[in-house]
């Protein structure tokens, strides 16, 4: 047929090696956990950096363990638990930044707290 | 009784398959997670400041639930459950960030009104103190000119030594130590200067002219300073401040050769001190 003749062997071989590329990762019935594993490696790159390890060190070590743990199941190319451990990482280095993110807030409120007792006791003293 | 025996079982069975389809999965994880979830619910920060949070978690827990209702295997159900505990404990986080934060500009409003106050609290004292200090300089010059004035009345001399204010022979008894009504009128007025200038001290010096032996001037010139220090005690000044001294016929101020001269010689001389009480010695 005239179809036939414009679309060479070739072409149809390189269709045909996708389709079947596309069926065999449908098959592994998993994704690679590659994106999970970057959003992952990214939270806790910010929790470090937020003063995770110094404001909550057990969440921040529980994060950077699975992040390496998924990193090492990826490579064992077990996506399934890769994803899983990856999602955990992120759970974990998420609450190490938020837990960094209240102390410091708490710590600036306090400062002023304490500013405002000195100042109190300074003005009774002049006061009497 | 074989019939029986084999409803009973097939019963049993029968139970135990509604069972596993009615039972939901449970682990203690994803019970902890109701709990942290029912007290994050209860927390004001959470629900003033983390409502959007809360609302992830819950989204988690469920999904937790869900697969638990899917009869889920407990790895399966505490994966979830764990992702759920995490996100509700960041919803607590997130409620005290804010809540902190959300008290940080009141309470540096707060602050900056008492430095204000603290500041001119710090103002009104410094002008109090220089007020203060006016009056004081006010009240040092009024009195000094008083004392200028009074020692003036007193005929009062600059010397090297400091003022000293002669009271002569005429005011005392002849060859007398007693004071006449006179000399005790001039001590008054010197016990008034002393009372008001209560850090000046005074050393009291007789004097006596030539005539007589010399122990007989030496004691009537001791005499006589002694009379001047016994009025002024009577006019309530304090014994410490009055050093007494008797020069006998020494340091003349005028030849003994006349009576009026010889008068001259007869003297008390009251050396006034400075401010400090220091007095210099003849």
């Amino acid at each position: 047929m005239f179809l036939n003749k414009v679309i060479p062997t070739r072409y149809s071989l390189v269709l045909m090696v996708g389709a079947l590329s596309c069926l065999s990762a449908c098959n592994s019935a998993y994704t690679p956990a590659t994106a999970q594993i970057a959003v992952s490696s990214a939270a806790v790159s910010n929790a470090d950096g937020a003063g995770g390890q110094q404001y909550a060190p057990s969440d921040m070590n529980a994060a950077q363990d699975k992040l390496t743990r998924a990193r090492k199941a990826m490579n064992d190319k077990d996506y399934q638990l890769a994803d899983n451990l990856a999602t955990q990482a992120q759970a974990d280095a998420k609450l190490a930044q938020s837990k960094a993110d209240s102390a410091k807030a708490k710590l600036a409120a306090d400062a002023l707290e304490e500013d405002i007792r000195v100042l109190r006791e300074e003005l009774n003293r002049a006061n009497q | 009784m074989k019939i029986i025996k084999l409803t009973t079982a097939l019963v049993i069975a029968a139970a135990f398959t509604t069972g596993c389809s009615s039972v939901p999965t449970t682990t203690a994880l994803l019970e902890q997670s109701h709990s942290d979830y029912s007290l994050a619910q209860q927390d004001a920060n959470v629900s003033n400041y983390a409502a959007l949070e809360l609302k992830q978690a819950g989204d988690a827990l469920n999904q937790a639930d869900s697969a638990a209702q899917h009869h889920a295997n407990a790895d399966t159900v505490n994966r979830l459950a764990y992702i759920a505990k995490q996100k509700i404990a960041l919803a607590q986080e997130v409620g005290k960030k804010k809540s902190a934060e959300a008290s940080i500009p009141l309470e540096a409003q707060k602050r900056d009104q008492m430095r204000l106050d603290e500041r001119s609290n710090e103002v009104d004292a410094a002008k109090k103190e220089t007020l203060n200090a006016q009056n004081a300089t006010l009240q040092a010059q009024a009195q000094a000119s008083l004392l200028a004035q009074q020692l003036a009345d007193l005929s009062a001399k600059k010397t090297d030594r400091g003022l000293i204010i002669t009271l002569n022979d005429v005011l005392f008894s002849t060859d007398q130590a007693t004071l006449n009504p006179d000399g005790i009128h001039t001590i008054q007025k010197l016990g008034d200067i002393l009372r008001e200038n209560p850090d000046r001290n005074v050393s009291i010096e007789g004097f006596t002219d030539s005539t007589g032996s010399v122990t007989h001037n030496q004691i009537l010139s001791e005499r006589r300073a002694n009379a001047v220090r016994g009025a002024l005690q009577l006019a309530g000044i304090a014994d410490r401040r009055l050093l007494i001294h008797g020069y006998g016929e020494s340091f003349p101020i005028a030849p003994n050769d006349t009576a009026s001269h010889r008068q001259l010689n007869r003297r008390v001389e009251i050396l006034l001190s400075d401010d400090s009480g220091e007095l210099t010695s003849r």
